[in-house]
């Protein structure tokens, strides 16, 4: 035993000398990074701008040189330094960081055990044990360090342009300045705290349809509210023209509700990859009523609840929210799904909601305390849709899986499946005991509600049927395609009676 | 930290004996191979001068000096612009009168005769207007002419998704195997494997996700091109820049409308690389590669930009996105250009002239020196000497019979004064009884000779059956197609084996053509091989060949019956196409319907035209015999995994068929070679090959081998339960014996047919068996070890170390060797402890622990 622990203790030495040796070898690699640029962002995107490029300039090797040119720089990063006013967390640090760092150190990932999603995370230090943030001691703070060290192997962001002198100057004045949070909530998600800015107005006139990802008609079913870019478009419904343009929407829109007395129009949407808004629009005078919250990706669906007081959203952020409309305060968050939440839905008494994800699951939620009911993993891929049937007892849900299946809430077994799509089911509707549904096959679904027969596929588009919306008081359904196609639809005769592309501006000769 | 190492090493043995095993430690690979140093007290004298990792720093690039050329060349020799989008590199070449050839492309000015046909931007010549005119190429007093027309100027012209897109998102790596092209996708998007499935992709870029990763309204906007602009956060980090010409091509398709080729729209036939294999002398040491697309409605496009580069030797010359190659040291690499399924190779040999470099025009044993010594001369690096006598006894015994010669036999050879004495020894060991269990060892290993696979009783008759082979020496095309062949029960005709370690007929394709193809062709069960010309197709059309061999259970438990359905069709599961049997470079089969497939696979095998069965094997034994194959890994040939000597591996297998597929015979010429009795000691010139065979490769010994060695030495053996006593690691028929120090060193579990199975990297658990693990410890304690029964029987120390170093190194100790040994078991004060000390230490050399 003797032998055994003198050669331990030589292999422990021998061992530690090569991981010393080893760790000296690194900062030969460092090379000083080239000129920083500018982080380009543009924070009002000239939507209309002409694009269309001789394409054989795209062949030079350059063909960015037209687009990227002199953006403004960030509002935060152009403050002079100087100036007597403190450094602001939430309007200064927390866009860089949602900018640049939340990407691999968010709420679902965390890149050598760290997080900054909040405030409270990002001040914990990750697996290097060490202070991100000491106040008053940019020295001692591990984040202002790997932003700006010289190797390029830990410098962080990793693999992208570092920050700009001036955004290095501006967390090197916070930390100096005490480093303070100036929101409420240091559990509050950043997204949510970094002070809005307008969104950009819609074009002028659309260069392209943009796909019809929302639909919804006005209870008396006179307009019809669809989502455009950066803006919500209002069309009469008798003639199919353009009634009102709703501004200051987020980019793109896929999910419209109106409240039952008409008087909210609400809209889940967001920035693919980059931020989601749950808001509440004056549907006539076309002004915002309230923003509720903000998310970190798209917002992808809403629904107001039976009684109108509630309204959830469901978002790519993997999150259902329920805001209470007339304070416009958050009621629950509901973080069950582990990807995107596609639909969201309230059972007809308004105690249960139900949910459809990428997935693959769709789940039923107490509508007051946002506990998990029940699960059902039926489908083989994304769930796009899920509503209750009248009754509560029943759950249909569509899903990219070409089907729609029927199962019960109370323990999530599967009753039936409805088959027929020649593609991705994207939105399943109960209206007065049938089935209305749309699917990339190109048409739209009637199917009895009863024993699931199919009563008449409906055929007319050219492209996928993103978006559906019926309204049984003027027997009018509508339906919004890839294309930018909207129809609207006889549903006493399941005939075509209007159609026009839902892009104020458009020329036929863009649309080809 | 080489200072350290250094006073370590001079300060004891032990201390020498803990530094170098830190290096097994770490090591990794060739580099850490390469810090291997032999005898511990020799390595101060050494200097540690192996220590040092190959250069890493880049050769800035030289300015091109274009001097006196004879002639110039240019590539293309005419431009035919079909459509506004074409564009088109023009390569210049210069010739000198000394044989040299230089790349002249960015010492070359262009000019075209008339601006409204065609126009030079930044050394592109692009399209203006329909009409004829020439571009002049100028270098030095030289000029050239090149003929341009354009014809279709106005009409519009769509990016095209196929051909322009789908290369983008290549190029860029976005489909890559652990990016979006993996099975489950990143992020929720996934593309399909470089690009194999336009179909699924063009859904998922444009519609998935209601149409989120693109914007038509703001094509720059799209989340498809923030996302690796990192302009939005990407897991990925940045995988574009905006002045990219992948960049331009995705925003301008978008812009277009992210829209699917229309029908009929021309798709790539061929590629072609300019220049295809090419020689340097330094100062010449760049290429602009041109790359050109041939299309299916007869245009050729200038694809450099879209195409991707892999340089097969990194460390020789890199290649940049835009396919400009720079040669860092001397030496061949070979180019891969993949643009979509198409894929082409240039060999680009970069020579420089050594300071001090002379030739000592070493005598040649036989064809592989040659070979080897006119590629050596030609890259100015210099062989090793040859071995000493000590050092080829313990490499020869340990290569051809996998363990140590025992004292006796080391000085039997040691004190012959033959001249032939080498050869002789081969010859011996050739002959030896131990040859064929050695080699069984290897072929076991890919056979997957192992209980769970083919029961208890048939391990034992399939190991049986290889020996018997290797003993009789079997020819090997006989060898193959007995196995390929075989029918019946397993256990009356072990080579059936074969059908029972495979059990499904994809099993079989991927098994057949790893043994005996070298190919790896399992990706290309589901998709296109990413890096090789194997389709899916071809996968099915060997699956063909194995599709009607069908197994049945027997009342024995132990056997399984082996036979061929009459009937039988492999379908390709993507395109549903039912596949006929297909062979490389031979084609489709057609074979008559009730024949057994197997026969004409067999007969295409092994017949003498065969390019891939012979080379296969002679690698694989070359691979054995240096350690390093001539191309490696050894069953891994790809024309991006080029052959370090071409020449050699054809000469080889070519008198490997000549001579009957006698694979003895292939071992005793390269056993005989000067190449493979080189010293493993390297020169000023040949301190940085790892892959021309200048020099002998250290590695470590087996697990079978070492474990047998460890046992030799101690004079302590291994017992393995079920076996007889005295039976030695490397007579195992399959690793079932549960032995976790095999198991560390790499003993294969046998699951694959891959060479790779059997792992030769080191880890920190072989260093911790050795330093402190039970069966080390245990042989050194043990009461019959060798130390201690020398001792007893009344021998000296001195007389004690002397054999020890015997057993272990096949030589004597050198005087400090000796002097450290016993100043240690003076200084131990308890002689036992202190010899077993010594005992320790040598089994912690890397000297015992490598071959060398």
């Amino acid at each position: 035993m003797q032998v055994a622990c003198r050669y331990l203790c030589l292999a422990v030495a021998s061992v530690m000398f090569v991981s010393s040796a080893g760790a000296a070898d690194t900062p030969a690699k460092s090379q000083a990074k080239s000129e920083a640029k500018p982080a380009a962002k543009a924070e009002a995107k000239p939507a209309a701008k002409a694009e269309t490029k001789p394409a054989a300039a795209a062949a030079t090797s350059k063909p960015a040189a037209t687009t990227s040119a002199a953006k403004p720089t960030p509002v935060a990063a152009a403050k002079p330094t100087g100036t007597a006013k403190p450094v602001s967390f939430k309007a200064d640090i927390a866009p860089l960081l949602v900018k640049n760092c939340l990407a691999c150190h968010g709420a679902s990932d965390a890149k050598g055990d760290y997080q900054l999603h909040t405030f409270t995370a990002f001040s914990k230090p990750g697996s290097s044990g060490l202070a991100p943030v000491t106040a008053g001691k940019p020295g001692d703070s591990e984040v202002l360090r790997l932003l700006t060290s010289e190797d390029s192997e830990e410098r962080m962001p990793k693999d992208g342009d570092p920050l700009t002198k001036d955004q290095i100057a501006l967390v090197t004045r916070w930390i100096n300045e005490g480093a303070k949070y100036d929101a409420a909530d240091a559990k509050a998600d950043l997204v949510s705290i970094v002070p809005r800015k307008p969104h950009p107005n819609p074009p002028e006139a659309y260069r392209a349809a943009v796909p019809v990802t929302a639909l919804a008609f006005s209870p008396d079913g006179k307009e019809l509210a669809i989502g455009g870019y950066y803006e919500i478009t209002i069309w009469n419904t008798a003639d199919g023209k353009l009634l009102r343009r709703i501004k200051d929407v987020e980019q793109r829109t896929f999910g419209l509700a109106y409240s039952a007395d008409g008087k909210l129009l609400a809209a889940a949407g967001g920035t693919p990859g980059v931020s989601g808004e749950a808001a509440l629009y004056d549907p006539a005078k076309g002004t915002v009523v309230r923003r509720l919250g903000t998310m970190a990706d798209v917002a992808l669906g809403c629904s107001f609840s039976p009684d109108g007081k509630q309204i959830a959203f469901c978002s790519a952020d993997r999150s259902i929210r329920t805001y209470d409309v007339a304070s416009g305060k958050e009621s629950l968050l509901i973080e069950d799904h582990a990807d995107w939440v596609m639909t969201i839905a309230w059972s007809a008494d308004g105690a249960k909601l139900v949910s459809g994800a990428r997935d693959k699951t769709s789940k039923v939620f107490d509508a007051k305390t946002g506990d998990s009911l029940t699960t059902y993993p039926g489908h083989s891929e994304t769930v796009l849709s899920a509503v209750f049937a009248p009754d509560g007892k029943t759950v249909l849900s569509g899903g990219a899986d070409k089907k729609i299946h029927v199962w019960n809430p109370a323990d999530g077994k599967q009753s039936a499946t409805i088959a027929g799509f020649g593609g991705e089911v994207y939105r399943v509707q109960i209206v007065d005991n049938e089935i209305w549904s749309c699917s990339a096959d190109k048409t739209a679904k009637r199917h009895k509600l009863a024993d699931r027969a199919l009563i008449q596929s409906l055929t007319g588009h050219a492209d996928y049927v993103f978006s559906l919306a019926v309204h049984p008081g003027t027997k009018r359904l509508a339906t919004g395609g890839f294309d930018g196609e909207v129809k609207l639809w006889d549903t006493a005769t399941n005939k075509p009676i209007l159609s026009f592309r839902a892009a104020p501006g458009l020329t036929i000769a863009a649309a080809k | 930290m080489q200072g350290i190492m250094n006073n370590l090493v001079r300060a004891t043995v032990l201390l020498a004996i803990v530094a170098s095993l830190s290096t097994v430690a770490r090591a990794e690979s060739s580099a850490a191979t390469k810090a291997m140093s032999m005898k511990s007290a020799d390595a101060a004298g050494m200097g540690m001068d192996s220590m040092s990792m190959r250069a890493t720093e880049t050769k800035s690039i030289a300015p091109i000096v274009v001097g006196k050329p004879t002639r110039i060349e240019v590539k293309p020799e005419m431009i035919l612009f079909a459509t506004p989008m074409q564009y088109m590199n023009i390569v210049v070449s210069g010739f000198y009168a000394d044989g040299r050839v230089q790349d002249l492309t960015r010492v070359a000015t262009l000019a075209t005769a008339d601006a409204r046909v065609a126009r030079i931007q930044e050394g592109i010549v692009l399209p203006v207007g329909d009409g004829k005119t020439s571009v002049t190429v100028s270098v030095g007093d030289f000029k050239a002419s090149i003929p341009v027309e354009t014809v279709g100027h106005g009409k519009p012209e769509q990016v095209s998704f196929l051909n322009s897109v789908q290369a983008a998102l290549t190029k860029q790596g976005c489909n890559q195997g652990a990016c979006h092209g993996s099975p489950s996708g990143k992020g929720g998007f996934r593309l399909s494997l470089r690009a194999y499935d336009p179909v699924l992709d063009i859904e998922t870029l444009v519609r998935e996700a209601y149409t989120r990763r693109i914007d038509l309204m703001d094509p720059a906007g799209s989340l498809l091109l923030l996302k690796p602009l990192m302009e939005v956060a990407h897991g990925g980090g940045r995988r574009i820049k905006k002045d990219d010409y992948s960049y331009g091509m995705l925003r301008d398709w978008i812009a277009q409308g992210a829209k699917v080729d229309a029908d009929g729209a021309a798709t790539c036939v061929k590629i072609e690389v300019y220049p295809k294999n090419r020689e340097y002398l330094r100062p010449a040491h760049v290429q602009q590669l041109l790359v050109l697309g041939h299309y299916s409605d007869g245009s050729v496009r200038d694809i450099t930009k879209l195409a991707d580069y892999l340089s097969s030797d990194e460390a020789v010359a890199t290649v940049d996105p835009d396919g400009f190659v720079v040669s860092r040291e001397r030496g061949e690499t070979t180019v891969l250009v993949r643009y979509l399924d198409k894929m082409e190779t240039t060999a680009l040999t970069f020579l420089e002239n050594v300071p001090g470099f002379q030739w000592s025009n070493p005598p040649e044993s036989n064809f592989i020196d040659k070979f080897v010594f006119e590629k050596l001369k030609r890259l100015q690096i210099a062989p090793s000497e040859v071995c000493n006598d000590e050092e080829f006894v313990r490499r020869v015994y340990l290569d051809v019979i996998g363990r140590l010669p025992t004292i006796a036999e080391t000085e039997a050879f040691l004190t012959n004064k033959a001249s032939e004495k080498r050869s002789l020894l081969i010859e011996q060991l050739l002959a030896s009884d131990e040859f064929p269990s050695f080699w069984a060892l290897k072929w076991a290993d890919l056979l997957r000779v192992r209980k769970t696979k083919i029961s208890e009783p048939g391990v034992h008759k399939f190991h049986h059956w290889i020996e018997q082979a290797v003993r009789e020496n079997m020819p090997y095309d006989e060898f193959a197609r007995r196995l390929v062949t075989a029918s019946g029960s397993t256990l009356s005709n072990p080579a059936a084996n074969f059908y029972r370690t495979s059990a499904d007929v994809n099993d079989c394709t991927e098994t057949a053509s790893q043994l005996f193809l070298g190919v790896r062709i399992q990706c290309a069960k589901c998709h296109n091989h990413p890096f090789e010309r194997w389709t899916q197709d071809n996968y099915y059309g060997i699956a063909a060949f194995f599709q009607r061999v069908q197994r049945k259970k027997t009342t024995d438990a132990d056997d399984l019956v082996v036979w061929t359905a009459r009937t039988g069709e492999t379908t390709q599961p993507r395109t549903g196409k039912t596949m006929k049997p297909w062979a490389p470079l031979k084609g489709e089969l057609d074979l008559p319907g009730e024949d057994d497939r197997r026969d004409a696979f067999a007969a295409w095998l092994t017949d003498p035209n065969n390019p891939f069965f012979a080379k296969v094997e002679v690698n694989r034994i070359w691979g054995h015999l240096t350690g390093r194959g001539i191309i490696e890994p050894v069953d891994d040939f790809r024309e991006s995994n080029p052959a370090a000597h071409p020449a050699l591996l054809e000469a080889l297998a070519k008198d490997f068929v000549a001579h009957g597929y006698d694979r003895k015979h292939v071992m005793r010429t390269i056993l005989n070679s000067r190449t493979y009795q080189l010293s493993s000691r390297r020169n000023e010139f040949n301190k940085d090959d790892v892959k021309y065979f200048s020099h002998s490769k250290t590695r470590m010994l087996s697990a079978e081998q070492l474990l047998d060695a460890i046992c030799q030495v101690t004079g302590v053996p291994e017992k393995y339960a079920g076996l007889p006593a005295g039976t030695r690691a490397v007579e195992l028929p399959s690793p079932d014996v549960d032995n976790y120090f095999l198991k560390v060193f790499g003993q294969p579990a046998r699951e694959t047919a891959c060479a790779c199975e059997r792992a030769g990297e080191s880890n920190l658990s072989q260093a911790l068996q050795m330093i402190n693990g039970p069966l080390v410890h245990g042989k050194i304690k043990d009461e019959k070890n060798r130390a201690r029964v020398l001792a007893a029987s009344g021998k000296s120390h001195s007389d004690v170390i002397k054999e020890l170093y015997l057993a272990a190194f096949c030589r004597v100790p050198s005087a400090p060797e000796l002097k450290a040994a016993l100043d240690h078991i003076a200084k131990s004060g308890d002689a036992q402890r202190g010899l077993e000390d010594v005992c320790w230490a040598i089994l912690n050399t890397n000297e015992f622990l490598f071959q060398h």
